[in-house]
């Protein structure tokens, strides 16, 4: 009797111990108690309306403006990504912050492992990083200044980066660094995008994916020849203006169950 | 008997629970910066970078390092020296890598948790981010994360005080900038014989006395006690037409054109030469401009109108901002270059 008492107690302690050591390794992760899926996010890039096919390093003519434009870079943030259930209430990702990268197509996914089991109708994200974290100091991952979406001297995210070459560019590149968080010259840009009458469904079994389009010619929006404006590297309202042009070119497609 | 060594298998497991989670609180915190009782509360209080001895010790290792650079010539410390207060060592402007001249005077590096942004123009807006800009500036350390990262990835000496400061596993650009926020946020200036006078623990010379009087007649409404700043952006009236348009750079408001940070004045007879451009060689020239030297351009401060300062004046001016020397600071061992 009194031995097995000292184990039971023995094996309580013990129990106490890991609990007591794992709680730290696991604090960013709410979620691991109810069934959750896996959700993805496809950002499929196009040119024009009626989005034709597009590529990092091919040569394409504006539809308005007739510039020669060739991408060598397009990159940005999808941050604080938000599903809506059925039932309106709306689920947000905690530490929800990625970076596309459109040189590849595994570079345009936004992969959520943790979404709560349901039925959702729509979802919300910035385009863009979320101000408070721009003004927090020396962030981690995808928001390190080390991948080259920050400004050092004036400091902030820089929430689309656009480079490229073209021969109405008196230098023969364009380069559109969008940025900017606050008051009048803000380009941030949130989007919420319906699924129509569709829904889909997170599970411990599926794995649905959102197909979203992304108009990369929206950059010149309005009829913005290079010529007139073939740089942009700091926060103002030409930033901002091409920051929304930009996010209004992103739509929905269609939903994979 | 059985109750006994009930308790004591008890207290045993009461034990291990409290010992395993000790080695998670990392190592015994010191104090962090020692904030001297009249000063106001920081403005930065490290939220996600907790104060430890640890980090701080990293931090001095990274700020004296040359290997920060890109040709490994130039450390921080080599533009921000301890005995000038961590600014350069009497030059109007610093030379970076491969003897670059850089655009502005290096500005003294104490008292930064109190400081609401960073630069001459104050575009940084966050201590842990302010060491990016000299870090990758091509006329200053011409640096950049990756490589840096890399140098210290593959030095046993970092992969050890990274260890000691932020556990395994932990080698990244943040843990190197939350250390060096550490090692700068520690660097408090508070116990000038000014500070010593304030709290009545020391007296003045009559000369300093007419000089304070003096100073919070003319000087204080920008550099505000005891911090000798407000912090706010002013044209000081230094030229009609000014060549750095300052403030501007970051604001891009006319009405922003030649404005820069107003700085603070303690350990001022240190960090001679003065202003953005580092013009003025000593505090009279300093003096001289407030006092009938002033340029009425479009954005001149208006609390810079007008003054008339007689040469006694000046003088007992200079006594006293000679107070503002903080020695115990300028020649802090825990603040020296780390022993190799």
């Amino acid at each position: 009797m009194k031995k097995h008492l000292l184990l039971a107690i023995a094996a309580i302690s013990s129990i106490l111990f890991f609990a007591a050591c794992e709680k730290h390794d696991h604090d960013d992760d709410d979620h691991d108690h109810g069934t959750t899926g896996a959700v993805t996010l496809e950002f499929e890039h196009g040119w024009g309306p009626s989005y034709d096919a597009w590529a990092i390093g091919q040569q394409k003519v504006h539809p308005v403006t007739g510039d020669t434009i060739t991408f060598t870079q397009l990159r940005y943030y999808i941050t604080n990504v938000q599903l809506q259930k059925t039932d309106n209430s709306w689920w947000t990702q905690p530490e929800s912050y990625y970076l596309i990268d459109a040189s590849s197509t595994s570079g345009s996914m936004v992969k959520m492992t943790n979404v709560p089991a349901g039925e959702y109708k729509a979802v919300k994200f910035i385009i863009g990083v979320d101000s408070l974290r721009n003004v927090s100091g020396a962030q981690s991952g995808v928001l390190s200044a080390s991948e080259g979406m920050f400004w050092d001297w004036n400091t902030g995210y820089i929430q689309v980066r656009a480079e490229g070459n073209s021969p109405s560019s008196g230098t023969g590149k364009f380069l559109y660094h969008l940025g900017g968080f606050s008051g009048p010259d803000n380009a941030l840009q949130t989007k919420e995008i319906s699924f129509g009458a569709g829904t889909l469904t997170a599970s411990p079994t599926s794995g649905p994916m959102i197909h979203l389009k992304v108009n990369t010619a929206r950059f010149w929006h309005g009829g913005v020849k290079i010529k007139d404006l073939s740089v942009i590297h700091m926060p103002g309202a030409a930033a901002a203006s091409m920051a929304k042009n930009f996010a209004d070119g992103v739509v929905f497609d269609h939903l994979h169950p | 008997m059985k109750i006994w060594m009930m308790t004591s298998a008890a207290a045993l497991s009461a034990a291990l629970v409290i010992t395993s989670c000790k080695q998670d609180v990392e190592k015994p915190h010191i104090a962090g910066p020692q904030i001297p009782a009249h000063f106001p509360a920081p403005h930065y209080t490290a939220p996600n970078n907790p104060y430890s001895n640890a980090a701080f010790e990293l931090g001095r290792h990274l700020f004296y390092d040359p290997l920060l650079s890109i040709d490994k010539t130039v450390s921080c410390a080599t533009c921000h020296a301890q005995n000038h207060g961590f600014a350069d060592h009497n030059v109007p402007k610093s030379f970076g890598v491969k003897g670059r001249m850089g655009k502005r005077n290096s500005p003294a590096i104490f008292n930064m948790i109190w400081n609401t942004s960073f630069m001459w123009d104050g575009g940084i807006n966050h201590i842990e981010i302010m060491p990016l800009a000299p870090l990758q500036d091509t006329l200053e350390m011409a640096s950049n994360l990756d490589t840096i990262m890399q140098r210290l990835k593959k030095s046993e000496k970092y992969q050890r005080l990274f260890k000691n400061a932020f556990g395994q596993g932990q080698m990244t650009d943040q843990r190197m900038l939350h250390a060096l926020a550490q090692f700068m946020g520690n660097l408090v200036s508070g116990n000038s014989k000014y500070d010593k006078y304030v709290t009545n623990k020391a007296s003045f010379t009559t000369n300093e006395v007419k000089g304070l009087n003096l100073f919070r007649q003319y000087c204080e409404t920008c550099h505000k006690e005891p911090l000798f700043t407000d912090y706010s952006f002013a044209s000081n009236g230094l030229d009609m037409f000014p060549k750095d348009s300052g403030r501007m750079r970051i604001t891009q408001l006319e009405s922003d054109r030649g404005k820069f940070k107003v700085p603070t004045l303690r350990n001022i007879a240190e960090t001679y030469p003065y202003m953005h451009d580092g013009r003025f060689d000593n505090l009279n020239e300093v003096l001289n401009h407030y006092s009938g030297g002033v340029h009425q351009s479009a954005n001149t401060d208006s609390r810079v109108n007008g003054i008339q300062l007689t040469e006694d004046e000046k003088s007992d001016i200079i006594s006293f901002l000679k107070t503002l020397s903080d020695y115990t600071f300028l020649s802090n061992p825990a603040f020296s270059p780390p022993p190799k």
